[in-house]
């Protein structure tokens, strides 16, 4: 049993976020890709690199201490700095961890930020593309997989949403509604890679891929970055944005596997939502809107009930029923998300999460009367799940 | 059982040389606690129970349930050419411990969560065996 601090809440505040050109950006490393999203959150601050002695980020995860590198190429001495590997956990996990940093003492303005090449590796040569990935497999071991035809995230995705479906009877349907929900979305958002319609029959028609995951079900390969600033609701104030406050945050990692006991259908937002609940003194009937890590439509439903908007094995119903709209009961991943807008690890997430409540948006964009949102990463071989929530000023 | 053997080839870790060995006899050893009786797999040096190191590896009966599965309808590995689609499932063993494999010997549309299966070993080089499992 752990007790949260809640002496954090309100106390640090994201005060910029800005993201790279999005989609198929040849020519560009995941590192220049980064520089472009962290200058963007910068300016939209008000700072400079002078102004920052914080740096976690993460980029390629083959890539040795990826803050070293991103500190040489920014010129910025750190002191506090560290790379991140929980996955698409980490983007989420850095901005706790730039709180937690600030609040010890280490730092006074930190940067966290993700990019990668991703649409680029996987487009770089034909053994890639037919893995669909831009690791190398070592990375996800040598044993226990491969020789049985397992690869990718998807099929390990695949076996909860299967499971879920057994043990709920969710339908391919209702995970069709999470990508539909998500395009409407992406189409009022220019900077949004997908730009056409989307509807439940062509979702229907997409190839299969990875059952019960076809084409529609799955995030996009993209080139981008993203990335915010840090600092204290004290020199916020100061600032150019009007400050988005950390309210809360949280963790819950599964790390006995995706494997055991009924974590693939019972994730880490259960404990990770229940302790940045806690922090923030909030509960899910508080939030206005969520920005979920999106990797596959299923783990959008299943953090869906394991953040508390729906009951266990309700998912299906909920985002069927309209839920995931900018007027609906939970809008949900309002930029379009990973699904629509591009992956970059649930970075963009964080971003969207801190705009929604800086007010810039206009009314085809902007959750109405939005105060209090929560933002989700989940990664790291599926069990590593991050949240955050966040506050109006 | 031949040279031209596509797919890819396990390469073992230190601790996983008994599963290997195992399998090339036609046995699916895994690893039991001799303190608490727990089974489980992927291997490790403590009970991932109790957190005991007095552990020993058992065969298993080889029975067990397809606890969740996929159906690859892509290809992502040349060696797996000409036989899309292909059935990955999570193997929940009678003794617990929960591994990958294939399931064979069943038209994919007929996998369903829950099924009961059977190890079955497929000597796929001659160093290589792999347990896969049937329904029974
Ligand atoms: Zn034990």
């Amino acid at each position: 049993m752990i007790e949260p601090s809640t002496h954090l809440r309100d106390k640090y505040a994201l005060v910029g976020a800005g993201h790279s050109r999005l989609g198929k950006v040849p020519g560009v490393s995941a590192q220049g890709l980064l520089e472009e999203a962290m200058h963007n959150a910068l300016d939209d601050a008000g700072l400079t690199t002078q102004d920052v002695d914080g740096l976690i980020c993460r980029g390629p995860d083959e890539i040795y201490t990826f803050h070293q590198v991103m500190g040489e190429r920014l010129g910025i001495d750190a002191s506090f700095s560290t790379t991140l590997t929980n996955g698409g956990a980490s983007q989420v996990m850095g901005v706790a961890l730039a709180a937690m940093a600030i609040d010890a003492g280490m730092a006074s303005c930190v940067l966290v930020g993700y990019g990668r090449d991703n649409w680029s590796r996987v487009h770089a040569n034909k053994e890639n593309h037919m893995r669909g990935s831009g690791r190398p497999q070592q990375m996800y071991g040598m044993e226990f997989g491969p020789e049985f035809g397992y690869y990718g995230a998807i099929a390990a995705h695949g076996f909860g949403a299967q499971r879920h479906m057994h043990d709920y009877g969710t339908t391919r349907e209702q995970f069709g509604a999470i990508s539909v929900a998500f395009r409407n979305h992406a189409l009022n958002n220019p900077d949004a890679v997908m730009k056409k319609p989307l509807t439940m029959e062509d979702y229907l028609a997409g190839r299969m891929i990875v059952e019960p995951f076809g084409l529609f079900d799955c995030s996009l390969q993209t080139d981008a970055a993203g990335a915010v600033v840090v600092t204290s609701t004290e020199r916020a104030k100061d600032l150019r944005q009007k400050p988005v406050l950390i309210k809360g945050f949280g963790t819950g990692n599964n790390t006995s596997g995706w494997f055991n006991y009924n974590n693939m259908t019972h994730t880490g937002a259960i404990q990770s939502g229940k302790t940045a609940y806690a922090m923030a003194g909030l509960g899910p009937e508080d939030i206005d809107y969520a920005q979920i890590y999106d990797c596959f439509t299923y783990m959008v439903l299943v953090q869906l009930e394991d953040y508390g908007f729906c009951q266990k094995g309700e998912g299906g119903e909920f985002v069927a029923s309209g839920a995931l709209a900018l007027d609906g009961a939970m809008p949900t991943n309002t930029s379009g998300g990973q699904l629509s807008e591009a992956h970059v690890e649930g970075m963009l997430q964080v971003v969207e999460g801190v705009r929604q409540l800086q007010g810039i948006y206009g009314p085809e964009r902007q959750v109405p009367n939005a105060e209090i949102g929560l933002v989700s990463g989940h990664g790291g071989n599926t069990v590593c799940e991050s949240t955050l929530i966040l506050g109006a000023a | 059982m031949s040279d031209d053997y596509a797919k890819a080839i396990p390469i073992p870790g230190p601790e996983s040389v008994p599963f290997w060995e195992g399998a090339k006899n036609h046995k699916l050893m895994i690893q039991k606690c001799s303190d608490c009786g727990h089974h489980w797999f992927p291997p490790s040096t403590v009970c991932t129970g109790c957190g005991s190191r007095n552990i020993e590896w058992v065969a298993s009966s080889g029975k067990g349930k397809i606890f969740s599965f996929v159906v690859f309808h892509r290809l992502y590995h040349k060696g797996w050419d000409g036989e899309i689609p292909y059935a990955v499932a999570v193997i929940e063993l009678e003794e617990g411990a929960r591994m990958l494999s294939n399931v064979i010997g069943i038209p994919v549309e007929e996998v369903k969560c829950d099924m009961a299966v059977d190890v079955v070993f497929e000597d796929a080089t001659d160093t290589l065996t792999l347990p896969k499992f049937k329904p029974v």
